[in-house]
C-alpha cells in the first residue's frame, strides 16, 4: 500500500542512456526495496536510516568524552509521541544490533504498557531478543529507574530525558543556561536551593535531584529517584540520557564522580520508608512506592461512604518498584543486589554494604535512609 | 503481579488499538476513501501536511484518514514516516513570483499591478449551516460559467517589490551561508538564524500560530502588521535534472503566502518599515497570516513579548513537541510521586504537622492555625 502511493515521487531515470551507467533512480520505491532484511518489511534495520543512527552514535561518543554536557543533535520523529520515550528509543536503537539483548522499563515496570510498547518497536524493527532480567540485558532503557541489581561494565542504560537542563527551574531561557554551563556559573543554582532550606528547612527537590558530574557540569540524571542517585557516581556501567523532544544527549561514563548538591549542614537525603518492607517479597532494601488497596474482602468500593478516602476504606501498602528484582527476591528472600558479580558487597546506593557511612541493610529503617557521601569523591 | 497498577503486554496494546480502530468501522456507513478525502476535505489535508513538513497529498489523506481527522495525529504519523527516509536532493530554491495564482488580495493598496484576485474564498460568506449538503449533492455550481481564456497565467508582482523599490522596507538580511538550515537534520539551537525559525514557524501547529500571532495584536507585542498581500496557488518544484543539470520541474504544491509591513521603524534617520513572511502548505491563510506576525514579531528581537521571544515561540509552536508532552503525563508516575510525597511530609513532619510521614484526621482536624501558604514547588518531575 505505501508503495503505491509513494511511486508518484519522480518519475524513474532512464538508465539506458548511451554510454551511462546505470545508477539507482530517485524512487522511493527503489531504495525500500534496497533496505529488506532483518526487521520490519519497508523500514530500515532498526527502524532509523544508517546515516540517522551513525549521527546518533557521534552525539554519544561526544557525549562520553565531555561527561555531563548537553550535546544536540537532530532528533528525528519516531513512530511515539514525543515525551514519551523518542530521544532513549533513538540511542537505544543506534547501538543495538541482531545480537543484543533489551530491557526496557517505565518506572521501574517492564510489565508498564509504554514499556511494552517501545519494547515491541525494538522487536519489530531490529529483531532483537528482549528480557526482563536486568542482569541478562546489553542494553536497559528505562524511565525514571536504575535497576536494584547492579550493573556492569558490559552493561548500557539508556536513560529517558524529558527536561535536560536542571537550570531550567531558575531560568527558562536555554541561551542563557548555555553560557551558564560553559562558564561552570552554577551560582544560581546555589543560590536556588539555598532558599528552599530558607522556606522549607531543607532541600525541596524530589526526582532528578542536579548532580555535578565530573567535577565540571551541572547534570539532570533525569527523573530517577534520590534513592537511585548515588548509583551513577563511580558506577562500572555507561549511562546515556537521551531526550527526544528537546534534542540532547548526554552521558556520564564509568567511574566518573557524580555528586548530588547539597550543603555541609543540609546533606543529600534519600527517599524515606520508615518501618517499611514490600509487602511482596519482604525487602527492606529497595526502593517502594505505595499502593493504596481496598481494605478486606467485605469492603465495598466506597460509594456511601461520604468522605472517599476514609483511612478505613483503603489500607496502604508498600511494595518493590523494581518488579523484576521482586520476582527474584520472592524466589530467593535474600539475595543480594550483586548476588550475579564474583565480588560482593559492592557500593550500589542506598542500603548495599559500602556504600556511604556503610550502613547495613537490614536496620536502614532506624536511620531515615539518609544517605551521606561516602569515600568515593 | 497484581500491585502494579498498569501492566500490560502486548496484547493490551493490541486490543486497544482494536477497539480505537473499531470506532472508526463499527458504523454502517461505507469506508470514506483516500481520494474522497484529498478532493473534499483539502484544508485538513493541507494542514497536516503543513505541521507535517512533508507535501504528500495522498499519504496526508492516509493518514487523516487513520488518526480519524486528528490533524496533530496525522502530521506525527508523516512525520515519523518521513524520518525513515533518505534525503536524495534538494530541489531548486522556489520563486514564490512563479506561483500560479488563485487567489491574491492586497489590504495595503486598492490597486496593485496584477489586481486584487479575490477567488475561492469563505471570507465574505454569511456563516450559515448549509442543509442542502445534507444530501451530499455534488453539482458543480460554476458548471454554467463561461470565462474567457486568459491565456497563460501572467507573473504578479510582489506589493513588496514596489515597497522596497521606494525604500520603505528593508531588503532581509542576506542568508550568512548558502545551504539553508534544516531543523529537522539540524536541532536548534538559540539565537536560532531566521531560516530556522521561518522552518518551524512553517511547521508550527495551526492552532498555536494563530494564538501566538493574535496575542501580538491583542496587546502582548508591537506587531499590528499591513498586510501588503496574501496569495495562494500552486508553486512549481523543481529539482536539478541528474543528467542534463537543467531544472526539472517535478510537481506543483499548493502554498498559501504572505507578506506584511509593520509600522516599527528600525533606524530614527532613514525610517524604514519592519516586515514579516509567511508561507505554508495547503490553503491555510490564517496560519499564514499567523505566521507573518510571528516572524516580523521576532525579528524584533524583543524580550518582553512572548510573540517576541524567538525561544518562546519555537519552543511552544511545534504541535507534535507539544501533543507529546502534553499527553505523557497520563503515563505512570509511581515513582517520581513517591519522591514527590517524600518531599511533602518531610517538610511537614519538620513543620510539626505529622509524625511518622503521614497525616492522622484527627490531628489535622486540630490544626486551626492559620495555614501556611500552600507549598509552590511540588513537582520538578517531567
Amino acid at each position: 500500500m505505501t508503495e503505491d502511493i509513494t511511486e508518484a515521487g519522480p518519475a524513474a531515470v532512464e538508465d539506458d542512456r548511451d554510454g551511462g551507467t546505470p545508477v539507482p533512480t530517485d524512487s522511493v520505491s527503489v531504495a525500500l526495496d534496497t533496505v529488506q532484511g532483518d526487521g520490519l518489511a519497508g523500514y530500515n534495520y532498526a527502524y532509523l536510516d544508517e546515516h540517522t543512527k551513525r549521527e546518533v552514535r557521534r552525539a554519544m561518543l561526544k557525549a562520553v568524552a565531555i561527561p555531563g554536557h548537553q550535546v544536540p543533535y537532530a532528533s528525528r520523529p519516531m513512530p511515539l509521541a514525543r515525551g514519551w520515550g523518542t530521544g532513549g528509543i533513538q540511542a537505544s536503537l543506534s547501538i543495538l544490533g541482531p545480537d543484543d539483548r533489551f530491557k526496557v522499563i517505565d518506572q521501574g515496570a517492564d510489565e508498564s504498557v509504554n514499556a511494552a510498547n517501545i519494547r515491541r518497536l525494538a522487536e519489530r524493527t531490529a529483531a532483537v531478543e528482549t528480557t526482563t532480567d536486568s542482569t541478562a540485558a546489553d542494553v536497559i532503557q528505562t524511565r525514571h529507574r536504575i535497576p536494584e541489581e547492579v550493573l556492569t561494565d558490559d552493561q548500557i542504560l539508556v536513560l529517558q530525558v524529558p527536561i535536560t537542563d536542571p537550570l531550567r527551574k531558575i531560568d527558562g531561557s536555554d541561551a542563557a543556561n548555555r553560557r551558564r554551563h560553559a562558564h561552570a556559573n552554577y551560582g544560581k543554582m546555589w543560590v536556588h536551593l539555598y532558599e528552599n532550606v530558607v522556606e522549607y528547612g531543607e532541600i525541596n527537590i524530589a526526582a532528578a535531584y542536579p548532580v555535578m558530574v565530573a567535577g565540571r557540569y551541572l547534570m539532570s540524571p533525569s527523573p530517577i529517584p534520590r534513592w537511585d542517585t548515588e548509583k551513577l557516581d563511580d558506577a562500572d556501567h555507561l549511562s546515556i540520557l537521551a531526550a527526544g523532544r528537546e534534542a540532547r544527549i548526554y552521558a556520564v561514563p564509568p567511574h566518573t564522580d557524580v555528586d548530588p548538591l547539597a550543603f555541609e549542614d543540609r546533606e543529600f537525603t534519600v527517599e524515606r520508608f520508615p518501618d517499611q518492607a514490600c509487602h511482596a517479597c519482604g525487602s527492606s532494601d529497595t526502593f517502594l512506592v505505595e499502593v493504596s488497596e481496598t481494605a478486606g474482602p467485605e469492603a465495598d468500593d466506597g460509594t456511601d461512604d461520604e468522605s472517599g478516602t476514609d483511612d478505613a476504606a483503603f489500607e496502604t501498602r508498600y511494595a518493590c518498584n523494581d518488579t523484576s528484582f521482586c520476582a527474584k527476591r520472592r524466589e530467593t528472600p535474600d539475595l543480594p543486589k550483586d548476588h550475579h558479580l564474583d565480588r560482593s558487597g559492592v557500593d550500589w546506593g542506598p542500603a548495599t554494604p559500602d556504600h556511604g557511612d556503610g550502613e547495613p541493610r537490614d536496620d536502614l529503617d532506624s536511620e531515615a535512609g539518609a544517605s551521606q557521601r561516602g569515600d568515593s569523591t | 503481579m497484581g500491585y502494579v497498577a498498569v501492566t500490560a503486554g502486548e496484547e493490551i496494546i493490541e486490543r486497544a488499538e482494536d477497539l480505537f480502530e473499531k470506532q472508526r468501522t463499527s458504523g454502517e456507513d461505507e469506508d470514506i476513501g483516500i481520494d474522497q478525502l484529498d478532493s473534499q476535505l483539502g484544508r485538513v489535508i493541507g494542514q497536516a501536511m503543513s505541521e507535517a513538513g512533508l507535501y504528500a497529498p495522498r499519504l496526508a489523506a492516509l493518514a487523516v484518514k487513520q488518526a480519524q481527522g486528528d490533524t496533530v495525529e496525522a502530521a506525527f504519523l508523516l512525520r515519523a514516516y518521513r524520518s525513515t527516509l533518505e534525503r536524495f536532493d534538494d530541489p531548486v530554491t522556489a520563486d514564490p513570483g512563479e506561483m500560479i495564482t488563485t487567489r491574491r488580495v492586497s489590504p495595503a493598496f486598492k490597486d496593485v499591478p496584477g489586481d486584487q484576485l479575490l477567488g475561492p474564498t469563505k471570507d465574505y460568506t454569511q456563516r450559515l449551516l448549509d442543509f442542502d449538503l445534507l444530501s451530499g449533492d455534488p453539482d458543480d455550481p460554476t458548471a454554467d460559467w463561461d470565462p474567457d481564456d486568459a491565456g497563460e497565467p501572467e507573473r504578479l508582482t510582489n506589493v513588496m517589490d514596489l515597497l522596497r523599490a521606494e525604500n520603505l522596507v528593508p531588503d532581509p538580511d542576506p542568508p550568512t551561508d548558502d545551504d539553508p538550515t534544516d531543523t529537522t537534520r539540524e536541532s536548534v539551537t538559540h539565537p536560532p538564524d531566521r531560516d530556522a525559525v521561518l522552518q518551524e514557524l512553517a511547521r508550527g501547529e495551526t492552532g498555536a500560530v494563530t494564538a501566538l500571532g493574535y496575542s501580538a495584536l491583542r496587546g502582548y507585542g508591537q506587531v499590528h502588521p499591513t498586510l501588503a498581500e496574501v496569495r495562494v496557488g500552486d508553486l512549481p518544484v523543481r529539482i536539478t535534472h541528474p543528467y542534463t543539470d537543467e531544472p526539472a520541474t517535478v510537481c506543483h504544491a499548493t502554498v498559501t503566502e504572505s507578506e506584511a509591513v509593520v509600522p516599527v521603524f528600525e533606524k530614527r534617520d532613514d525610517p524604514q518599515f519592519a516586515f514579516g513572511y509567511g508561507l505554508t502548505f495547503g490553503r491555510n491563510e490564517r496560519k499564514a497570516v499567523g505566521m507573518t506576525i510571528l516572524d516580523a514579531s521576532i525579528q524584533l528581537d524583543g524580550s518582553d513579548e512572548p510573540a517576541e521571544d524567538a525561544e518562546f515561540v519555537l519552543d511552544t509552536i511545534d504541535g507534535m513537541e507539544s501533543f507529546g508532552f502534553i499527553e505523557h503525563l497520563k503515563l505512570p508516575h509511581y515513582v517520581t510521586f513517591q519522591s514527590i510525597l517524600d518531599r511533602i511530609r518531610a517538610i511537614r513532619e519538620r513543620n510539626g504537622l505529622s509524625s511518622g510521614g503521614r497525616v492522622a484526621r484527627a490531628e489535622r482536624d486540630d490544626v486551626d492555625s492559620p495555614r501556611e501558604p500552600p507549598v509552590a514547588e511540588v513537582s520538578d518531575d517531567d
